[in-house]
């Protein structure tokens, strides 16, 4: 069982540097990490709920708003992106963040095609995030369910 | 200067803080919420600027600090800012994910405390305190200028301390640590005019502190009694804070010594000015502008930076008196001029009275005396003028008024229920608690997470976290692009392919079965 547990780790460990050395996560996600411990044993996990569930909710909006041709509302797009660009800076979701930067610059070009474009990927990028994480804590929760502790992986 | 400080609350601050944190986005919130948690504050959160302000209207001493985001569907977060500002007068942080410098100018010239960007780290908000601090300390530099104008014995002052809580209390002992060694300077509107407590005064002060029992003086009553034009609580407290010290210090030599003179004599010693000499002492204590020595067995280094004040009758002399004045440890004054020293040998071998010592009471003679340290009753001592009964008479009253102070004084417990660690300056307990000074220490009191008006991101955290990512996400995006699901869909559908095969790789390389294909379905 210890082996089994050693194992697993490993391939959190591996899974986690994996994220990071892709871009999907940045330091403030190791932050994120840090603030995490007894008191609050799944901080992380809520955060990152609450995270996705704003994503939802401003990927939704922004592509109402982008639906009306013609009259598209550009400063309520810029608005959503910033918000979300707030939000995914504070969880560490790298590749998100940096669509963000990217599509307020097109909002504020009123770029439509752009802008479409972008949302698009935001869409991608942040789903394919969640995948990932889903994937870690499914990993964490083996590790845990074979008597092991979730090993502290250093980035650096 | 004040003397009213819950000394709890200077210990703890900056732990228990009370910070309001306004953020519409629940993840910016939640994360803030824990990072200051982090730092030991307090924290109340709301999504709504509304509610933000509905809450601090409620009770504007509910909080020290606001951090607010800027950018809010229900209100700009200048807005907010400046009516936070305006109405209650707290410190404001603005966060954002702005990092444009028109905005940071913006919240400047709103009145914004800080700026802090998206993502906040824990670093920068370990030393959001400050803004407390300077704060209040400008509040008091207003409430100071204020009651200098109207000095006779506020009563209202109660109410003007109770308003600035800890933050002031914090920062008030760091004031007065500086103070304390710089007893000349005058700090600006932090002065207040100097009170020279001359004999008549400090007989008053007496009279009213005997007569109310120096365990149960307190400034207001003996304000008073004292009925003194121009005097201040204040002044009359710090008087009082200093007379306690002096008191408890000798108790504790006394204890050793056996000696009740020392007290009186000590005492004597703080309030006379000159020529008091004729005493022995191996220790300097500096005392600002003038100097004198405590007793070397008697007293010990008493903090006199404030002694100054304590009379402001000291004059400023360098010269050191002779140091044989009296043999047996007594008293030298330094800085004092030197009265004959016939005058001083009072009663070197006086044993009218038990315990004191010689010497010391050979203080209360010298000429020039400007001192003050008579009797609760004025008219059981002459005035300590040149002149001067004889010596025998004089040590007698000063037995009596030893004793009479002693017994109402001492053991020392019970003058100060404070440790002396804790600086002479601090206020014993029970005086401020009497005098209601202090404003109970709320954040003791606080319950440890008030939650109360804390709204969407308290649910969302109820529910279950783990599960949200899957089911919560699941139902929400169903409903939450019934109008788009064409466009988006399609790009993202036609994407699955390549997710597909990501989550075959997942599974192999991972070893478990779980299936992408259960989240995709959500898509």
């Amino acid at each position: 069982m210890d082996a089994h547990v050693a194992q697993l780790q490993m391939q959190y460990r591996n899974y986690i540097l994996s994220l990071y050395q892709q871009g999907f996560l940045d330091d403030q996600f190791t932050e994120l990490k840090s603030l995490q411990d007894d008191g609050s044993p799944d901080f992380v996990a809520e955060v990152l709920s609450l995270f996705f569930d704003d994503c939802v909710k401003l990927v939704g909006n922004m592509a109402r708003a982008l639906d009306q041709i013609g009259t598209v509302d550009f400063c309520q797009v810029g608005a959503n992106v910033h918000q979300l660009k707030g939000s995914s800076s504070s969880v560490g979701a790298k590749r998100v963040k940096g669509l963000c930067i990217n599509f307020k610059e097109l909002c504020e070009a009123k770029n439509y095609e752009g802008c479409v474009r972008c949302l698009q990927q935001v869409d991608i990028e942040y789903k394919t995030l969640k995948a990932k994480l889903q994937d870690m804590f499914n990993l964490e929760k083996q590790i845990v369910q074979a008597g092991g502790i979730v090993p502290q992986v250093d980035i650096n | 200067m004040t003397v009213e400080q819950d000394f709890e609350a200077v210990d703890q601050f900056p732990v228990g803080m009370r910070v309001l944190a306004v953020d519409d986005d629940q993840t910016c919130l939640r994360i803030l919420e824990t990072l200051l948690h982090r730092c030991q504050y307090h924290v109340t959160t709301t999504d709504s600027a509304q509610t933000a302000l509905e809450l601090l209207r409620e009770n504007k001493n509910k909080f020290d600090l606001v951090i607010s985001d800027v950018d809010m569907p229900d209100m700009d977060g200048f807005k907010l800012l400046e009516l936070v500002g305006l109405e209650m007068d707290l410190p404001v942080i603005m966060l954002s994910a702005h990092s444009d410098p028109k905005y940071v100018m913006k919240g400047v010239k709103h009145g914004a405390c800080d700026y802090l960007l998206k993502p906040v780290r824990i670093e920068e908000l370990k030393n959001i305190w400050q803004h407390v601090v300077r704060k209040s300390k400008f509040k008091k530099m207003k409430s100071i200028v204020i009651h200098d104008e109207s000095s006779q014995g506020n009563s209202d002052q109660n109410g003007v301390k109770a308003n600035r809580k800890r933050k002031d209390q914090f920062e008030e002992v760091e004031e007065e640590d500086e103070e304390r060694g710089n007893e000349n300077d005058d700090p600006t509107a932090q002065k207040k005019p100097r009170v020279l407590w001359t004999r008549e005064l400090h007989n008053k002060f007496l009279a009213a502190v005997d007569h109310l029992g120096v365990e149960k003086a307190q400034p207001k009553k003996i304000l008073d009694l004292m009925n003194v034009d121009k005097l201040t609580r204040e002044n009359v407290a710090s008087h009082l804070q200093k007379f306690r010290s002096a008191l408890k210090k000798i108790t504790n030599e006394a204890n050793q010594q056996a000696s009740m003179a020392a007290i009186d004599s000590h005492f004597m010693q703080m309030s006379s000015l000159k020529g008091l000499g004729g005493f022995h002492h191996q220790r300097q204590i500096p005392l600002g502008s003038s100097q004198f020595h405590g007793g070397a067995a008697t007293m010990r280094h008493y903090p006199l930076g404030r002694l100054n004040s304590f009379g402001g009758v000291f004059p400023h002399v360098s010269s050191s008196l002779p140091r044989n004045h009296n043999d047996g440890g007594g008293y030298i004054l330094q800085g004092m001029p030197i009265p004959p020293l016939d005058d001083l040998h009072i009663n070197n071998n006086n044993k009218a009275f038990p315990g004191f010592s010689s010497q010391q009471s050979s203080l209360m003679v010298a000429p020039n005396n400007q001192l003050v340290l008579q009797g609760h009753q004025q008219s059981s001592y002459p005035s300590l003028n040149p002149g001067l009964s004889p010596h025998f008479e004089i040590n007698k009253r000063l037995e009596d008024w030893s004793n009479a102070l002693l017994s109402t004084n001492i053991p020392q417990s019970d003058v100060h229920s404070k440790p002396d660690a804790l600086e002479w300056n601090h206020f014993c307990n029970s005086d401020a608690a009497q005098a209601g000074f202090i404003d109970p220490l709320q954040m003791k009191q606080q319950p440890a997470n008030n939650l109360g008006p804390m709204t969407d991101a308290q649910r969302l955290r109820s529910s279950n976290p783990n599960e949200g990512l899957f089911v919560g996400q699941q139902k929400v995006e169903n409903g939450s692009m019934p109008s788009n699901a064409g466009s988006l869909d399609d790009i993202v559908n036609s994407m699955m392919p390549k997710e597909q095969s990501q989550a075959e790789f997942f599974e192999g390389d991972l070893g478990f079965g779980w299936h992408n294909s259960s989240l995709r379905t959500c898509i």
